[in-house]
């Protein structure tokens, strides 16, 4: 069964060259939406297994759209592809649930190999996107301990990470490591997941200490 | 000593000490006020009181004059307030005629009183506290001298003088250097706004048709697909610039080092770096910048065609670590040296040397068919 797809982009011309992309590649493009609000409302309806989220999205950012998609849909995975350098909107992207990160200037050929990789279930990670979570994992560390301790990475999740950010496939990192391609795959997400959970719970203490929690 | 420094194309900025100049006028004209009625009140005791007369005139003159000064921006020289300072201390000598060396050993005050104080704010407010400290020690001294005695009252008025000089001092110091604060921080935002609206207008129109020559070019093939190539190449060189945040200094000499480097992006080299800023030196900023080209224009050369570059930049609280990798085919054994002997100094003098004056250390890992990797390590003597 092909994977189901959903492009969201404010760029008509770009969301339908990607969609046509897809298309002929033998994915079933099931929906594009051009803004944030509209993208969650018709991911709801629609429920593709991958959302392509571009994270500049006019006034509204990609980023609250990736956590209201993520949010209501648990099995659908937002793969963000933006410009390179926008480190702030991927890595909150990430943390809302973002499952990987391309970047924009990536060939049609990379672009569906990750849409692959992510209707698979694997974590996308570009290079850019590892030296921002290891970026943000030392932060985390480095500042003073809230009330939630912040999650920490394991000596062989740095490891790994670091290779990925210095452009190492998961199959080369494999090699290096002598450990299986599954395994280096398995610590990719595991410091997503960290992070994502971090972040929820975050969120969901924020939410409680302004009394966003009430009822109705 | 005091400059303005001026913005291009904004309006000049008000002087941030004008609060104090005016000040300094009223001390000015109230202490005048004063100093003429004390000579009123003593001009029977006087040895010469037409002359004294005199210099209440000439006081009365010389504040008018100060007045219409430092009351505006070009009047406010350096050679007004030491002529002023000049003045007044002559003034203050003059004492020892008019008054008479008799009386000013019975207490009798200057002729001048209060109003000789005047020079030593001035000064604070003119040059800052080196000013007036310089510009107090000199009013006290003269305040000491026509006496020809010392006890308690002169220590305490020689104390305040000099404070007055370096506390007015500190402040005018400290105003000057918040409002060029506040100027910079203006400038950047100005700045910023500029960018992203230039940004915004690159993002949404020649970023949308160069990816769409690439897209379409790659498909057609031919002679459509090397124009696809070069619009590819563009396409990702325009989105690192507009993403990439302009190369500002900070009030301390410090930069962020992200955005030098992330220009360095192209079709084959990838940059990595944190989340958040990574303040350095300028100057440390320049020469990893440095090195970091150089160790890429290394695999330009030298990598094979089609090699492609990483480059991780971590930042570990004390420590910064520049990884530079690349897929090439690496150096051989003894190339280095060999190349180093015969005096081919480009990679060991640029990479090397500029880490070791860092204070860094430098590895090198590479092999047939492995590739390159440094890794130049420098310490940042940061508190964070």
């Amino acid at each position: 069964m092909s994977v189901s797809v959903m492009v969201v982009d404010d760029h008509p011309m770009w969301r339908d060259g990607v969609a046509r992309d897809l298309a002929e590649r033998g994915f079933e493009v099931v929906a594009t939406a051009a803004d944030a609000e509209s993208a969650v409302r018709i991911a709801k309806a629609v429920r593709p297994e991958v959302v392509l989220m571009d994270l500049n999205l006019g006034e509204q950012s990609g980023v609250s759209a990736t956590q209201g998609i993520t949010a209501a849909l648990p099995d659908t995975r937002v793969l963000v592809l933006s410009a390179s350098g926008e480190h702030n909107d991927v890595l909150e992207a990430v943390k809302a649930g973002a499952s990987g990160y391309l970047v924009k200037s990536a060939s049609a050929a990379d672009l569906v190999a990750a849409v692959r990789e992510t209707a698979a279930g694997n974590a996308v990670f570009t290079p850019g996107l590892a030296g921002l979570v290891l970026g943000e994992y030392r932060r985390m560390a480095a500042a003073p301990a809230g009330s939630e301790p912040a999650p920490e990475l394991t000596e062989r999740e740095t490891e790994v990470l670091r290779l990925v950010a210095k452009g190492m496939t998961a199959r080369q990192i494999a090699t290096r490591l002598t450990i299986s391609h599954r395994t280096v795959e398995n610590h990719v997400q595991s410091t997503l997941r960290k992070l994502q959970l971090h972040n929820r719970v975050e969120l969901a203490r924020y939410a409680i200490e302004h009394g966003l929690d009430a009822e109705g | 000593m005091r400059e303005h420094p001026s913005v291009p194309g904004t309006v000049r900025q008000e002087d941030p000490a004008t609060p104090f100049w005016r000040g300094t006028v009223l001390l000015r004209i109230v202490t005048l006020v004063f100093a003429v009625n004390t000579i009123w009140f003593h001009q029977n005791d006087y040895k010469m009181p037409g002359l004294a007369w005199l210099v209440a005139g000439v006081m009365t003159v010389w504040t008018g004059v100060l007045t219409y000064f430092y009351g505006r921006e070009d009047g406010r020289r350096g050679w007004l307030v030491v002529t002023d300072l000049v003045l007044s201390c002559a003034l203050m000598f003059s004492s020892i005629p008019i008054v008479g060396a008799d009386q000013l050993r019975l207490q009798a005050p200057l002729i001048t009183t209060l109003w000789s104080s005047g020079p030593v704010v001035a000064g604070a407010v003119h040059g800052g506290r080196t000013w007036g400290i310089v510009f107090g020690c000199l009013v006290a001294a003269s305040n000491l001298f026509p006496r020809g005695y010392f006890d308690v009252y002169l220590a305490e008025d020689t104390v305040l003088l000099i404070g007055a000089g370096l506390v007015v001092g500190i402040a005018a110091d400290g105003a000057r250097r918040s409002a060029e604060r506040v100027r910079q921080a203006l400038r950047a935002e100005a700045a910023a706004a500029e960018r992203e609206r230039l940004a915004r207008s690159i993002h949404d129109g020649v970023l949308q048709v160069l990816a769409r020559v690439r897209r379409r070019g790659l498909e057609v093939g031919g002679e459509a697909a090397e124009l696809a190539v070069l619009a590819g190449e563009q396409e990702i060189a325009l989105r690192a610039l507009i993403a990439t945040g302009p190369v500002a200094t900070t009030p301390d000499g410090e930069t962020d080092l992200r955005p030098r480097l992330q220009l360095l992006t192209t079709g084959r080299t990838q940059i990595s770096v944190p989340p958040t800023q990574v303040l350095v030196p300028v100057s440390t900023a320049t020469e990893l910048d440095a090195a970091v080209r150089e160790a890429l224009s290394n695999v330009d050369k030298h990598a094979g065609e089609g090699a492609r570059a990483w480059v991780l930049l971590e930042d570990l609280g004390g420590e910064l670590v520049l990884s530079i990798r690349d897929d090439g085919g690496g150096i051989p054994e003894g190339r280095l040296a060999a190349a180093e002997a015969e005096g081919h100094l480009g990679v060991s003098q640029s990479i090397r040397g500029r880490v070791v004056d860092l204070g860094g250390t430098v590895d090198l890992t590479t092999g047939p068919g492995e590739g390159t990797e440094w890794e130049l390590r420098v310490p940042v003597g940061r508190t964070k």
